[in-house]
Formats: structure tokens, sequence, C-alpha cells
């Protein structure tokens, strides 16, 4: 695919320039915005960045449209037990919601998502300036999905459209490797190395490596998935018309072993009940060293007086196998998705347009915190690369891992049970529970073949 | 307090000794359970007044700030929240009481069939998990009309709420003699002044406490508003939970939204302080 | 208003001899209350009813599957595990907010300013919502940035794992379950004293009866019915506690928290299997249900023996 990349965007700038020229909207300035004044659209919020600066604009935005916005932000922990909740009642309620990729597998198998392609390739409906080429493509990518397990993304309906993204690497303090006196690793040996090195690093209860360990799929898809894939293993296989789980593969047992030991040489004691936030504030309090996470999340403690180590972080390629090898990074995207039952539909895509357009996605990185822009034209700005001046090495690392950057799970209806049952093998592997890697991935790969065992690829 | 008190005098010293080590004691286990149930609420507030980059480096020297209380009460719509939690948990506890108050008396007064049956069914129905109720509740509430509305959410929270005051309440009303109704009936009072003027004074002290109760398990409930609202009404512990945002928990955000979220619990709480106690006691209150 | 007046001078009043219209009286007096209830009573006819399809919320439409639900959760060993899970976190929780509640109130009971005081205070963690506290646990237990490390350190114990080891996952909630709901029975007991005649204390005091003679034979049994009400209302939250477990480990680390209010929880919501989840938390409420029955039934009889005195 990547390989035609640039006689794709040749032809899409070509597409572009020729559809402004024929489209009924010739320009920004005629596209009728005001067109579906007096509607309301619900809306669906999690807690994050880029959902305060979306909140920020409503009075723009309904001043501009005339469209009135009713919404609710709830925590992540909650948050999609609510979508599900609402989506399967079918009324109508919200009209778009934030999901991730994930997420849409299970909500599009039961048909609550309406495909975007209607719109994105309807001239009418499409704002002149809005430029759809210039979305980061592996995002919106990221959010096509044809519906059929263990077919990969990137082709089908558009499920979503990206507002953020995260991409995975190292965070790490630059303090602690001149205290430690040893460079980043930047490989499976290396980073087992500077596990023990950096142990105690910043006195009593400081340690060298924070990742997440929670019981749920937030343990999987960041560090641990990206790594699973830099071994070579696969979660799914297709066999017959069956997905059937690998995950006591050779390689997976492998990588698995290699990530206990990191833990056990270099994690947090209380692993176990980490996600997100621990590990970020663990990299900010000057207890973890590095932080194998999402890129945007050491960013949070660095900015200047967020937390004690604030200043110190840097950015980092993630390990591989050997020096030069491709880190192949799995993707998590925060994107926007309708609801198939949606009774404003029209709406609700214009809602949908505001807030992926360029002009918003700027304002959101620049102006306020949402650091992984879902715009190329965002990410080579003059006004985001000033904001993250001070961030070392976090643009050219992005730089560095995006073309390798992919969703790596096998698309399925049963992401959340799978994950879920992931981390809690993963845990009682940890802890001892098993005699070896390869008992607990095995009772694993059991439990897995169970949730999917009624799934058939037709 | 031994049975070396009647022996001699001398053992009177002795006593004086072990009153002593009585009240030590007790002051000992007071003080250390004081430790426990009071220093994380001290805590929470020290964490109210510390900024995001002092959370975990400090414990108690630090540079106090306001920032938490100016981001959260000025910068937030907490206080929506704030009102519509007030306006579904007290709207949910006034309920009960109109409700549940006859409901009791009726338990307590008359014998009728399935008298026990049915007072252990209402009881019942604290008894159920929340989560087993909520699935069909949230599809028949969509279906109706009460999803995300103040009364679809007060009716749930009679499942919190009623229970409890109707079995408190309850033990009050048979612990009030039917002779002095009789003797109010003989002297012209209609029934309904007789429940006013003097039943309800009667059993004020368990129908405060139990509402007092009630009220705190409903303001802050979770799993029910969670489901059952979200965009025109929205609740004070979802609403906390929201500082734990994206790029971090802002613990001390949480602890100020938490703390302004029990300070009408508290108010309450100090202002029925004598009920509180007593109105427990199932009006078993003696002398 | 009269019916009274033929009513028997007793405390009940004789209804079956009543006009009919008086009969009806009390269920028209309870019907507002039962009608309020019974609505929320219907959902429990849908929940069982949906244990018998493949109901979830991944489709619009399910279709009857019998009783596979039913035996796919008997023969399933997560099931077994949430039960003993269940009872364990609901007696363990139970026992020490119990103990120490009577301790607590026993304590108080001498009254003197610090008490008084006391009493107020001792209130409050219940008004913390449970999220909330244990958020605020978690921050005080955490291992690299929390405050009680370093309590710790000073008696010599490090990286204690709190909710991060199987071993010390259930101690932790059930700690934080203890700190948020101790008050709830403190309450109920402080009530219970309260409500205690003073003349036999008198007497066995003027007697030099021991304390713990004094306690044995009288205090503790004449606080048996508020201990049982704080008992019965206890046990059921903890046998469905959900709150607490989910926001500290999420059921982890493992399986080790996963009662039958979180396996429920999750399937149902997470998972998007309702039939699956529902014989769960069915069974849930039939061991509510049960332990209910038989501690109201002791209760009532204990509260009617009480009131003799």
């Amino acid at each position: 695919m990547r390989v035609c990349g640039k006689c794709r965007v040749v032809f899409l700038v070509v597409l572009v320039a020729f559809l402004a020229l024929l489209a009924a909207p010739a320009t920004a300035e005629d596209f009728n915005w005001k067109k579906y004044a007096g509607a309301t659209v619900k809306v669906l919020f999690v807690q994050h960045s880029v959902s305060e600066a979306i909140v920020s604009k409503f009075a723009e935005f309904e001043a501009a449209t005339g469209i009135k916005v009713d919404y609710s932000i709830t925590p992540e922990a909650n948050y999609f037990d609510k979508v599900a909740t609402s989506l399967s009642s079918r009324t109508g309620d919200p009209d778009l919601f934030m999901s991730g990729a994930y997420q849409l597998w299970d909500y599009s198998s039961a048909g609550f998502v309406e495909d975007l392609s209607a719109f994105i390739n309807d001239k009418n409906k499409v704002v002149p300036d809005y430029d759809f080429g210039d979305i980061v493509k592996s995002a919106a990518d990221a959010l096509k999905w044809d519906g059929v397990p263990g077919h990969a993304v990137g082709t089908g309906p558009q499920l979503g459209l990206p507002l953020a993204f995260e991409i995975y690497s190292i965070a790490y303090n630059k303090r602690a490797f001149e205290k430690a006196g040893i460079k980043v690793p930047q490989t499976f040996d290396e980073l087992l190395a500077a596990c023990d090195k950096l142990k105690e690093w910043n006195g009593q209860g400081s340690y060298a490596l924070a990742i997440r360990g929670a019981r749920d799929w937030g343990t999987i898809h960041p560090g641990y998935m990206s790594t699973f894939a830099n071994f070579g293993a696969v979660d799914f296989a297709v066999e017959g018309n069956r997905l059937v789980s690998k995950v006591n593969s050779p390689e997976a047992v492998k990588m698995t072993e290699f990530w206990v030991d990191v833990i056990k040489r270099g994690g947090s004691p209380s692993w176990s009940r980490y996600t997100w936030y621990e590990a970020g504030a663990d990299l900010g309090a000057g207890k973890a060293a590095m932080l194998f996470d999402a890129d945007n999340n050491g960013v949070q403690q660095n900015w200047e007086g967020a937390s004690q180590e604030a200043g110190n972080i840097a950015w980092a390629l993630m390990p591989v196998a050997k020096v030069g090898d491709t880190p192949h990074s799995n993707y998590w995207t925060w994107s926007m998705a309708m609801n198939s039952a949606s009774k404003n539909k029209d709406a609700a895509w214009y809602f949908l347009m505001y807030f992926t357009s360029k002009g918003f996605a700027e304002y959101a990185s620049v102006e306020k915190n949402s650091v992984d822009p879902a715009r190329t034209s965002v990410w080579n700005s003059e006004g985001f690369g000033k904001k993250m001046a001070k961030q070392e090495g976090y643009i050219d690392t992005y730089n560095k891992t995006i073309n390798s950057t992919t969703i790596l799970f096998t698309p399925q209806p049963y992401f959340f049970e799978t994950t879920t049952e992931w981390a809690a093998t993963l845990q009682d592997i940890v802890a001892g529970k098993y005699k070896s890697v390869q008992e607990g991935m095995d009772s694993l790969k059991v439990k897995m073949d169970k949730a999917l065992e009624d799934v058939e690829i037709k | 307090m031994d049975n070396e008190q009647k022996t001699n005098v001398s053992s009177q010293s002795k006593n004086t000794a072990l009153d002593l080590l009585g009240t030590f004691g007790r002051n000992l286990g007071l003080t250390l359970y004081a430790l426990f149930a009071l220093f994380p609420l001290v805590w929470m507030i020290i964490c109210s007044l510390k900024l995001d980059s002092e959370m975990y480096n400090t414990v108690f020297v630090f540079s106090p700030t306001l920032d938490n209380y100016k981001a959260v009460l000025l910068g937030t719509d907490y206080f929506k929240a704030f009102f519509q939690n007030l306006i579904v948990a007290g709207g949910a506890v006034i309920l009960t009481i109109v409700a549940g108050v006859p409901a009791a008396y009726a338990l307590a007064r008359y014998d009728f069939k399935k008298k026990e049956d049915l007072a252990f069914q209402i009881l019942s129905f604290k008894f159920a998990p929340e989560i087993l109720v909520i699935l069909p509740i949230f599809t028949i509430f969509q279906r109706i009309g009460l999803y995300d509305t103040y009364f679809g959410l007060i009716w749930v929270y009679q499942l919190i709420t009623m229970p409890l005051v109707i079995w408190v309440v309850r033990g009050y009303f048979e612990e009030i003699s039917v002779e002095i109704e009789q003797a109010a009936q003989l002297d012209g009072y209609r029934w309904f002044d007789i429940f006013f003027d003097i039943l309800v004074p009667l059993i004020k002290p368990g129908l405060v406490a139990s509402a007092l109760l009630a009220f705190i398990f409903a303001w802050n409930s979770f799993t029910f508003p969670l489901v059952l609202s979200g965009f025109k009404i929205q609740t004070m512990t979802i609403t906390s939970l929201r500082y734990i945002a994206s790029d971090t928990v802002h613990y001390g955000q949480v602890a100020v939204a938490s703390l302004v979220a029990v300070s009408p619990e508290i108010i309450a709480c100090l202002f029925i302080q004598k009920h509180l106690v007593r109105g427990l006691s199932f009006g078993a209150v003696k002398g | 208003m009269n019916e009274t007046d033929n009513a028997p001078r007793d405390d009940r009043i004789n209804y079956n001899e009543a006009p009919v219209s008086v009969r009806r009286r009390p269920y028209f007096i309870i019907a507002p209350g039962l009608l309020i209830l019974i609505g929320i009573l219907i959902p429990f006819a849908i929940a069982i009813f949906l244990s018998f399809t493949n109901f979830s919320f991944r489709s619009t439409s399910w279709r009857f599957v019998g009783l596979r639900n039913w035996s796919d959760a008997f023969a399933d060993r997560a099931f077994y595990h949430a039960v003993w899970v269940t009872l364990r976190y609901g007696f363990y929780a139970t026992l020490t907010q119990m103990v120490l509640g009577l301790v607590v109130a026993l304590l108080l009971r001498k009254d003197t300013f610090y008490s008084r005081v006391l009493k107020v205070l001792f209130t409050f963690p219940l008004m913390v919502a449970p999220a909330i506290a244990v958020l605020i646990w978690q921050l005080m237990t955490s291992n690299s940035v929390g405050v009680l490390e370093g309590f710790l350190n000073f008696f010599g114990v490090f990286d204690f794992p709190w909710a991060s080891s199987h071993a010390t996952a259930m101690f932790t909630a059930v700690l934080i379950d203890t700190w948020v709901n101790t008050p709830f029975i403190l309450l109920l007991v402080l009530a219970g004293i309260q409500s205690l005649p003073k003349s036999p204390f008198e007497a066995a005091q003027v007697d030099g009866a021991s304390s713990w003679f004094i306690f044995k034979t009288l205090t503790f049994p004449m606080l048996k019915p508020f201990l049982y009400i704080a008992l019965l209302f206890r046990v059921m939250a903890a046998l469905q506690e959900f709150g607490i477990i989910f926001a500290l480990s999420k059921g982890g680390p493992g399986d080790t928290l996963m009662n039958i209010s979180l396996t429920g929880y999750i399937t149902a919501f997470q998972f998007l299997r309702m039939g699956k989840a529902l014989p769960y938390l069915l069974v849930l409420w039939m061991i509510c249900y049960v332990a209910a029955w038989a501690l109201v039934k002791r209760q009532r009889k204990l509260a009617k023996l009480a009131q003799g005195y």
C-alpha cells in the first residue's frame, strides 16, 4: 500500500482540485453552514483533551451553523459501557459518539455505526476547504473496516473520522540517564540491561520503566502489543472459516517471557494496577526513568509546571530486536462516529466536519493540549512546532514511527473480551500463578477461542 | 467495675488506677480509629490545596494554593451538576416520604394478610443488584421517555431510598400505642389531624435520620445516573470523576469536587445531629 | 372514622371483623409506596425472561436459547470462583465492619466532650461517594508517590503491594469498604445503645459484675436487634459490592476480586453478552434474597422479644 503513497497523494490533489472546480459550492464562503439551523445534535464525549477543546468551541459552532449541541462527558473507565447501552437502544441518541477503532468493530458488527463515506464523497455535503487528504492517512484508514472478522482495517466503510490518535514510543527522563551514565535503550537486550541499571536511580521507590498493567484492554494495546508485533507474533490467524488465537505461538511466548522479565526487573511493584494515569504520573514524579506508552502521555507531564520532572522528559523510538529494525507501533485513534439510528444525520455530519476541520485541529493542538493531531498540516505547521519545541524528540519520533504504525490487532467483534482476558492472564503470569509463561498463554488461547466460538468468516 | 470493688478500702486506689487505665485505653482506641476514619479526609483537604506538580512529591510541606478551587468552582459547570443532583436526590427522598410513610404506617398498624411477606418484599428491593435492574430499566425508560429526566431518576432512586425509610419508620409506628390515636379520635380529631399533629412528631427522629441516610445513598449513587442520564442531567459523583482528565488525574480538583459534594450531607448531618443516632433506634428508645 | 371504636382494645386492630371498607384500607394506604416499587419490579421479570435469550447490546434481535445461558454458567469454573469471591468478600467486609462498629460504639458510650465531637466526625466517611473514596485511597496507597508508603517505611515495611497483589487485593478492598461503611454500623449500634434501659446495668454494677460479664449478658443481647439490622443492610451491600472493587482493580489482579457483580457487569456491559451475564446476576439476587430472608426473620423475632422489656 505504501509504495503507491506518492501517486495517491498526487491523485488526491488533482481530484480535490477537480472537484473544487466542479462542485456546487465553489468556494468555502459559498458553503451553506446554516442549512440545518435549528437542529439539535447529541454527542457523547469521553473525558479527553480533545473533548475539552471541542466543548470550548460550542458557542462558535452554534453561531456558525445554528445547530444546538447537547453533550455528555463521561470518565474513560465507564465511557464505553455508556456508549454500548445508548447505541443498543436504537432511539437515535446520541447522534455522535467518540470511539476508538477497536470499539467500532464491536459496534459496527451490530450495525450501529453509520458509514461516513456517503457524506465524504458527496461534494454537496463537504465544505470545499475540508481537504480530506490532509487527514493523517493511516488514522483515517484505521477507521475503515469491511466487517469481516480477520480482514485488516483500511478497506470498507469509513466508521469514524479521527480527532486525535496515539502512537507508542519511549518517553524518558534525561536526568535519569545522565545519572546512570547509560544510553536510551534501542534494543530488547538494552532495555533489560537498563532495567537493572536504573533500579532506585532516584532513591527508594524509583524504578526503570512505567508500563500499564491493569485488568483491561488498556494494558495490551500500547507497549505490549507493539512489542508483540516486533517479536513477530500475531494475535489471531484465519484457519478455514474461523479465527484462531495464536497467543501461545513460540514468538508470542518468547515475547511474553521478555515482557514479564521487564516488569519484574524494571517495573513498578504495583504494576498490576497501573493505567495510563499511574504510569504517566510516575514519570512526571521522578519515580520512573522511562515510560513505554502513548507518546502524548509523557507530554502531559512535561509542560512547564505540570510535574516535578517537567522539562526533563524526551522521546525516543521503542526498542526493537536489533538496531535499525523498523519499529512497528500499534495505533489508537480517538475518533468521532455517527449512530446509524440518528435522526439528524445531516446536522451531525456538519458537527463532524466542523470539528475534524484543519482550522479546528490546529486550534485544538496549538492552543489546547491535543498533541497528536489527526491532520498532517498541523504536524507540519509552525505553530505546532513552536508549541512542541521543548518536547525533545517528540515530533522526530513521530515522524520515524508513523509510517510503520498500524492497528496490530486482528479486527473481530469481541475485542474487549479477548483483551481483558489477556490482561488478566498477564497479571496471573507475572504473579507466578502459572508454572510457566507457556502454560499461561495456553490457557489464554483456550479462553480467546471460546470467546470467538460463534464468529464465522463468510 | 471489678470484683475487687467490695473487698477492702485499699482497692479504692487500685480502682482509680483501673479507671484511669480504662479511660486511657478508651481514648487510645478512639484516637486510633479517628486516625483511620479522619486521615483520608484530612488528606483530601490537603490535596485540594496542592498544585498538580506538588501532588506526588510533597507530604505536609507545600505551598498552598486555591487554584484547584478556582478551576472547579469557576471553570466548569460543576454547580449545574450540584443543583441537578440536589433535585434528584432531594426529590427522591421527598417522594419516598410521601409514599413510604403511609406504607410504613399500614405495615405497623394493620394486621392484614401476607403482611410480613409484603414488608419483606419491600425490603428486598434494596437487595436487588443494581446491575441486574439497570438494563431493563434503561430499555423501558428509553421507550416511555423517562431517560435522562428528573422523574426517571427520582423514580429509580426509590430502590435505594424507600426500603430504608419504610423499615425505620415502621419501627416507630409500632412503638406508638394505639391508645393515643383512639383517644385523639374520641376527642374529635380527624384522621389527618391525628396523623400530622400526633403521629408525625413522634416518628420525627426516625424519619429524619433514615431520610438523611437515604439522601446520602441517593446523593452518592453512581451506576443509575451513569446509565440513565447524561445529556440534560448530570450528577455529582460522575462529575467529580471528570477531573480524572485525559492528561493526568487532577487529584487536587477531584478533592475539591468531592469536598463540595459532601458539604450538603455534612450540613444536614450537623442540623439533625440530635436526631441522627436517636432516630435509628427504630423507636425503641426507652426512658 | 369510628371503626376503631368497635375494635378490641388491643395493640392490633382485628380487621377480619371490621367492615370491608376498613379491611381494605391498609392496602389503600400502602398502595402508592407499593406501586412505585412494583413499577421497578417489572425489570426483574424482564431480566428473568431475558436470561433465556441471547439478548445483547450487539444486536437488536434476539432469540430464545432455552437454558443455555444457565447451563453455560453452571459449567463455567469462573462462575463458582465468582460465587466464592462474593461470599468471602461479603464475610470479611461485614465481619470487620461489625466488630469495628460495635467496639467503637462501645468506646463512645461514655458521654464526654471528646466522644460527642467524635460521634459527629465519625459519620463523615459515609458521605464520601465510594468511587471517590477509592480514588483517595489509591493516591494514599501508591507505592511510588503515596503517603502511606512513607508511613509504612517508618515501620520497616517497604513496597506493601496493596491492591496490586493477589495476596493483599482483597484486604485493600475490604479496608476501603470498612472506611466508608463502618459509620453506618456505628450509627445503628449507637442508636441501640441509647435505647438500652438503665436499670439492669445499674443493678449489675451494684452487684460488682465485671465489664466483660455485663457486656456478655446484658449489652450484647440487648443490642442484638440493632446488630441484626446493621448486619442485614451491610451483608446485602457487601455481597453486591461493585463500585469499590471496580474502581480499585477492575477485579484484578488476575481474577482475585471477580465477584458476581463484577463478572456480571463486565460480561454484560463490556463484553456485551447480556444473556450470559443474567444468570450470574440472578444467582446473586437469589443469594441476597435467601440471606435477607433468614436475617429478617430472626431480626423481627428478636425485635419483638426486645419490645418486651
